[in-house]
Parts: C-alpha cells; structure tokens; sequence
C-alpha cells in the first residue's frame, strides 16, 4: 500500500515537474529570448536574412527618434488607443449593465451576438468593414445619405478604423463586465436599496466602485493590445493616405518585414515596450492611490 | 509517461504538417537512366543544349524548384525535362508571395534549401550572397538575350532579364465607341490623351463623375517615373541618391492632379480601385502594367478591352518611353550540393537554349521577351500588350533594383497632394528627405547610365 502510495507520488512529481520544465521551456523559446534578441539587436545593423548584424550602438535610437514618422505614428497610436479603450468601457459596461437588467429579454442571444464579432478573425472583419466604407457602394454612405470617402480622407481615415475596431472588440469588454456584475455581493445592493439609494447613485456609489478592478484589467489589456495593433491599418489603408494612420507598430512591421531593417525596428519596439511599461504602472498607481483616499 | 511522450509526439507531427508548403505534383518514382542517345536534336542560337547525355550520370536525383507563380514557365518546363531524363525529379514548391521573401533567404542559409528559385529583383540584396553564377559563358547570354549587360557583376552573371515589363494604357472599347472615337483618335500625346479623357468622362445631373474618363485611384504614382523619364528627368542622381525634388516631377504630379480636379476626368472619391473600377465598365482608360491583361482575362472577361502605347509629351521620340523593370530567369542555390548544382545548372541551359520559357511567360504575364530571336514571333506580337511595347523596347529605360521607398514614398507623396491637400513642394521636399533617410545605408547603384541611349540625354 505505503509502496504504492510512493509511486503514485513519483508520478504526480514527474509530471508536475515536466509541466513546469516545459513552460519554462516554452517561455525562454518564445518571451525571453525574443525580447533579449530585440534589445540587443536595437543596437545593430540587422537584416537576418543576409547575417548582417553589426554593432551601432544607439544610432538607432538616435534614428528613430529623429524621424518625423515615428513621433506621427506615436500621436496617431495614442488617440488610436485612448478613444478604442474609451469606447470600449463605456459600451462594453452599458451593454452589460442592460444585460444584466432584470427587465431584459433573451440574455443569452445577446451576449452571443455581442461576442460575435470579437471571435471573427480581423482581416475578414476589416475586409467587409473596407467595403461598407467604399465610397461608391458602400453601405455606411449610402444608409446615412453621406459622401465621404472614408479611408481616404485623412480627416476621417483614422476615425474609420477606430469605428471598425470599437466594433469589433466591445463584446470582450461586454463579456468581462458581465462576470464582473454578477460576483458583486446582493447584500450591499439590498442595503442600498433599504436606504432608498436611486438607480443613479447605486450605480455610482456602488457598482462603479466595485467594478474597478474589472474596468483596470480591461483598460491595460486592451492599451497593450491596441498600442500593438497593425492588421487592420495594414488591410485597409496601408498607413494612408500619405502617412496619416501610421501607428508604431505598423511602421515596425514595416521597417522589419518591408525594408528588413530589424535593428530600427527592433529600437521602435524597445521604445514602445517602454512606454506600455510606464502606462501600465501609471494605471497601477492611479488606481491603487485612489483606492487608498477612500 | 508514455502518454505525455506521445501526446508531445503528435503536436510535433501536427505541427511539421502545417509547415509544409503547397507543392505540386506527386513523389515520383526515379529510375536509373543508362541511355545518354535521346534521339532528340540540339537546340539553341548561340547558347546551345545537347538533350544527349546523361544527367548526373544517370543516378537518380531530386531538386526543388520554389516560385510564388502558378503561371510560372517553369512548372510546365520541368515536366518536359523530367520526360527526357527520368532519373531527375524537379520539385515545384509554389509559396504566397508575402511569405516568399522571408521563407526564401531563411532556407538558403542552410544546406537542404532549393537548388533553383524564382528571383524578383527587388530583392537583390537578400538574395545575391546565396547565388551561383550561371555556367553559361556571360558573351553566350549577352548574344541571346537583350539587357544582359546590366546583370553582369564582376564577370559573371547570377540571372537576367527574360521579360521585359512596363506600362501601357488600357482602354475599354465598348465605351470608346459610345463616345464616338475611333481607332484614328488613339492619343500619341499627353494633351490629346487629356481631350480624349475629357469625352469619355460623364456626370450625373448633380455634376457628379459616373464614368471616369482616366483613373489612377489606387496605383497612384505607377506613372510618374515614366512620365519623368520622358522628360529626361533621371531617378536617381550619379551618387545613387534619389532625384525626387525637383521641377520635373512636380510638373507631372500638377498633371495628374488637374487631370482629377481641373479636367475632372476623374476623382480622388471615385471608388479606391482603378482596375476593379475599369473591370466594372466605371472607367474608360487606366494606366498599368503586363499583369493587369491577366487580371482582366480572369475577373473581368466581359470587358472588350484593348491597349495602347503611353503618350508622350510631344510627338518626337522622348529620351525613354517608360521605366520597365525585368521578370528574372531563376537563381542557383551556391549552399546545396555540387550534384544538386549541376543539375539546376543544367535545367537552367535547356530553359534559356529553348523558345518555349520565354514564349509561355511572356504570354502569361504580358511582357515582352528579351530573348533576341523572339522579336518577330507571331504568337508573341497576337497579344495586345506585347504587340504595343514592340515598337519601344529599345528606348525602356531600367534604373536598377531600387529601394522600395523610392516607390512607396512617392505613392504617400502623391497622396498627400491629392487626399491630404497638403501643398506640393512641401509634399515634394519632404519626400525627399524621407527617400534620403531610408536610403542612407543603402548600398544602390543605379544602372540608368547603362541604357543604350543615355548619351542623349543633355
């Protein structure tokens, strides 16, 4: 019995040691040797395909930080991201919060339909959103009675894209909030209600509040995943017209994949996991200071 | 235990799958070929093929062929090769195109990568520290094929020019002749060409464009080297530094920009495809090249469509017609084996001594050969394309495998003039200094001063 007990041990032990050996495995292969492969290679004259790799010390930086391109890109990602994220909060808790509602229908059907457009990959999505833009057929014109050409007009070209995206990933955040409003405790609603709180000020004073935590993961979630988006900008305007939706990680792909300059690309990506660094500390600290004042 | 090792077994399986490539045809089986007498005749003008030998001394061998063209020559050539030497098995890998260039010079670091692929000489400089040169002696290509000259580097030659390929206004005819022109009205100059834009164009009752006369949307600075050239305006300075800024090109961006807004023959807003715009009858003339007749032959086969050479600015004979960039013969991996090697080297001769490579290529991707015997072959002149870069050929102008920011600069320039309203010479000024960025490390030399007739220039 005591013998078999000890195998059984054994077992659990290798197994539990093999999964950890293989996830560390895994994440050496696959997260740290690529982010030590790119602040090393910001320091050199890269293109792998043909074995260059030569040493410039920070004349990369010193490039990248010279270029006109990558500052417009810096601009262009920063209202990409902010205005995407804000949106993403505000429908993203309304949906959930008229989801969540007593009075609301066919729960189920609708959270279905609101992730659906989440898990529909995005070059398809931005290839029917390119069209619904189109300014000779597309839908969006032709149901509002407009005549912009969307994708073409720097003014809008950005919004456009911003639209689409808000579109697309508003269900994750729906999702997420949902989760949220159903783990937070009834007995603080049935005190709320006791005192005569209105829908307003429970909302504000309660469920707000509560809901912090889930509004911080999806505000930081969401900054790094937009502060890294390109496929869309890539599918549908190719950073045009002219410049005028360049963001940072478009204009990596470009120099890596385009001009294989992997060294300035490498730079760019050092710089932009520096600033997703400093903004997720700052949302840490803003937070955790206002939980604390109160 | 077991479970786990082979669980990992099947992910590994799994995945080795899915990075496998398309490739075409069936594992055949090699056979041992003792019989050097083919029975077939040599064949060549001055690059000559003897079919009657022995190919890797009979031995069975296999090598693989990678192309991102399903069009390519070269998959009907290696069945016709491997018909006459059954030991060799030419494998054909065709890749996606965005893939190619990574997969490409990744794969010919190692050992195992293709013996013979498909080059685009843009790539030049990732390519070129993989090539071996040809076998063929540099004055037997040079007597066979035109543009030789310019791919010959320290003597030896990597791969060449078999197509030559460059613009040509397309025109729909059902349209030209609603508007009344005939054959007679086809423009030899840029302002009739503007006449002619301006009666194919028709507006709605708001003045609004419903057919474009011309439409460059989406192929947005294709035309202007060319028109550049025409006026004598090199691409590039003698350091190899971009000529970008100045009052040549500026006065052809103001040309197509009033072609759109003074002319209104066409608009910015006038949907964002020119050749799906043209395709769907909404356009009566677009300016492109060779591959845009297989476009139309495969989406747009109702359109009765047919081609014209590009105008010019006067009626004499510009200094070059247009720039024209070459389809590449393949390259010859130096990393794989000396077998491998001289079985691709070998191909390679049966390809260039042979017609048919650059017979089939030139009609599937509508450009013209560079193989000199071929100028008046009568299959090659029946295709509407080739039959209108004939006559111009000689004066098409190849500045070199330049930098892609030469191109994609000028594109988000001429964007900015016309999308962005963002005034010319600043738009031209800071195209330039971008084009000197970019090109800063940039190891280019331009082979304009390799044109036949750069001595023209004044």
């Amino acid at each position: 019995m005591k013998l078999e007990t000890k195998k059984n041990n054994t077992k659990i032990f290798t197994l539990k040691n093999l999964t950890i050996l293989f996830i560390i495995v895994y994440f050496g292969i696959f997260l740290v040797y690529p982010i030590y492969k790119a602040f090393a290679g910001s320091m050199h004259d890269w293109n792998p395909l043909i074995d260059q790799y030569d040493f410039v010390g920070l004349d990369n930086f010193k490039y990248v930080l010279s270029n006109p391109l990558f500052w417009k890109s810096m601009n262009n990602t920063i209202f990409f991201s902010f205005l995407s994220v804000f949106f993403r909060i505000v429908l993203g808790l309304g949906l959930a919060l008229l989801l969540e509602a007593k009075i609301t229908k066919f729960k189920s059907s609708f959270r279905g339909m609101f992730y659906m457009p989440t898990i529909t990959p995005l070059v398809a999505v931005s290839f029917v959103w390119m069209w619904l833009y189109n300014p000779q057929f597309g839908l969006i014109n032709k149901v509002f009675g407009l005549d912009i050409n969307w994708l073409k007009d720097a003014q809008y070209a950005l919004p456009a894209i911003i639209i689409m995206t808000i579109w697309k990933d508003f269900g994750y955040a729906t999702v997420i909030y949902l989760a949220g409003l159903m783990g937070l405790p009834q007995d603080v609603y049935e005190a709320a209600s006791i005192d005569g709180a209105s829908k307003m000020q429970t909302f504000k004073n309660i469920t707000w509040p509560l809901l912090k935590p889930t509004t911080l993961f999806i505000i930081i979630t969401s900054l790094i995943s937009y502060f890294q988006a390109y496929i869309q900008i890539l599918i549908m305007t190719e950073g045009g017209p002219g410049t005028s939706t360049y963001v940072i990680s478009y204009l990596i792909f470009d120099e890596a994949f385009v001009d294989y300059n992997f060294g300035v690309a490498s730079a760019m990506s050092i710089l932009l996991f520096g600033i997703i660094g400093i903004l997720t500390l700052l949302m840490f600290k803003v937070t955790s200071e206002r939980g604390s004042t109160k | 235990m077991s479970k786990i090792t082979k669980g990992l077994l099947s992910i590994a399986s799994i995945l080795s799958l899915a990075a496998c490539s398309n490739t075409t045809g069936e594992a055949e089986e090699l056979v041992q070929d003792d019989n050097p007498d083919k029975g077939l005749e040599t064949f060549g003008e001055t690059i000559q093929y003897d079919p009657n030998k022995l190919v890797n001394e009979g031995e069975p061998i296999s090598i693989e062929y990678w192309t991102w063209g399903e069009t390519d020559p070269i998959n009907k050539l290696a069945e016709s090769y491997e018909e006459i030497y059954p030991n060799v098995d030419i494998e054909v890998s065709i890749q996606p195109w965005d893939d190619f260039w990574t997969k490409l010079p990744l794969s010919l670091k190692g050992e195992d990568g293709p013996a013979l692929f498909n080059i685009h000489n843009s790539q030049h400089d990732n390519i070129f520290p993989y090539l071996a040169p040809y076998d063929i002696p540099v004055e037997d290509l040079q007597a066979d094929f035109e543009s030789v000259d310019s791919h010959v580097i320290d003597g030896e030659v990597y791969y060449t020019d078999y197509l030559i390929n460059s613009g040509n206004i397309y025109y729909n005819k059902t349209l030209w002749e609603e508007a009344g022109l005939s054959e007679d009205d086809i423009p030899q100059t840029w302002d009739e060409f503007t006449e002619v834009a301006k009666q194919l164009t028709k507006y709605d009752e708001d003045g609004n464009i419903i057919q474009a006369g011309y439409n460059f949307n989406g192929d947005i600075s294709a035309i202007y080297e060319g028109l550049n050239y025409q006026k004598e305006e090199l691409l590039f300075n003698e350091d190899g530094t971009a000529n970008f800024d100045n009052s040549t090109t500026k006065e052809n961006f103001e040309y197509l920009t009033n072609l759109y807004e003074k002319e209104k023959v066409g608009s910015k807003d006038f949907g964002d495809d020119s050749s799906m715009s043209f395709g769907n009858a909404q356009t009566a003339m677009v300016y492109k090249w060779g591959w845009f007749l297989g476009e139309l032959n495969n989406n747009y086969s109702d359109i009765d469509f047919g081609v014209f050479a590009t105008p010019t600015p006067t009626e004499e004979v510009p200094f070059a017609y247009d720039r024209y960039n070459g389809e590449s013969t393949p390259g010859v991996n130096k990393n794989q084996s000396e077998e491998q090697q001289a079985v691709a080297q070998d191909f390679l001769k049966y390809i260039l001594a042979g017609e048919e490579y650059s017979v089939e290529g030139a009609l599937s991707l509508a450009s013209f050969p560079s193989k000199k015997s071929l100028v008046d072959n009568p299959d090659v002149l029946e295709n509407p394309v080739l039959k209108a870069l004939s006559p111009r050929v000689d004066r098409l102008i190849w500045p070199g495998p330049f930098p892609a920011t030469v191109e994609t600069t000028a594109t988000q320039v001429m964007e900015d003039i016309l999308y962005n309203g963002k005034d010319i010479d600043q738009a031209l000024s800071d195209g330039q200094e971008q084009m000197d960025k970019d090109m800063e490390n940039a190891e280019f030399n331009s082979l304009q001063s390799s044109y036949k007739f750069f001595d023209e220039l004044n």
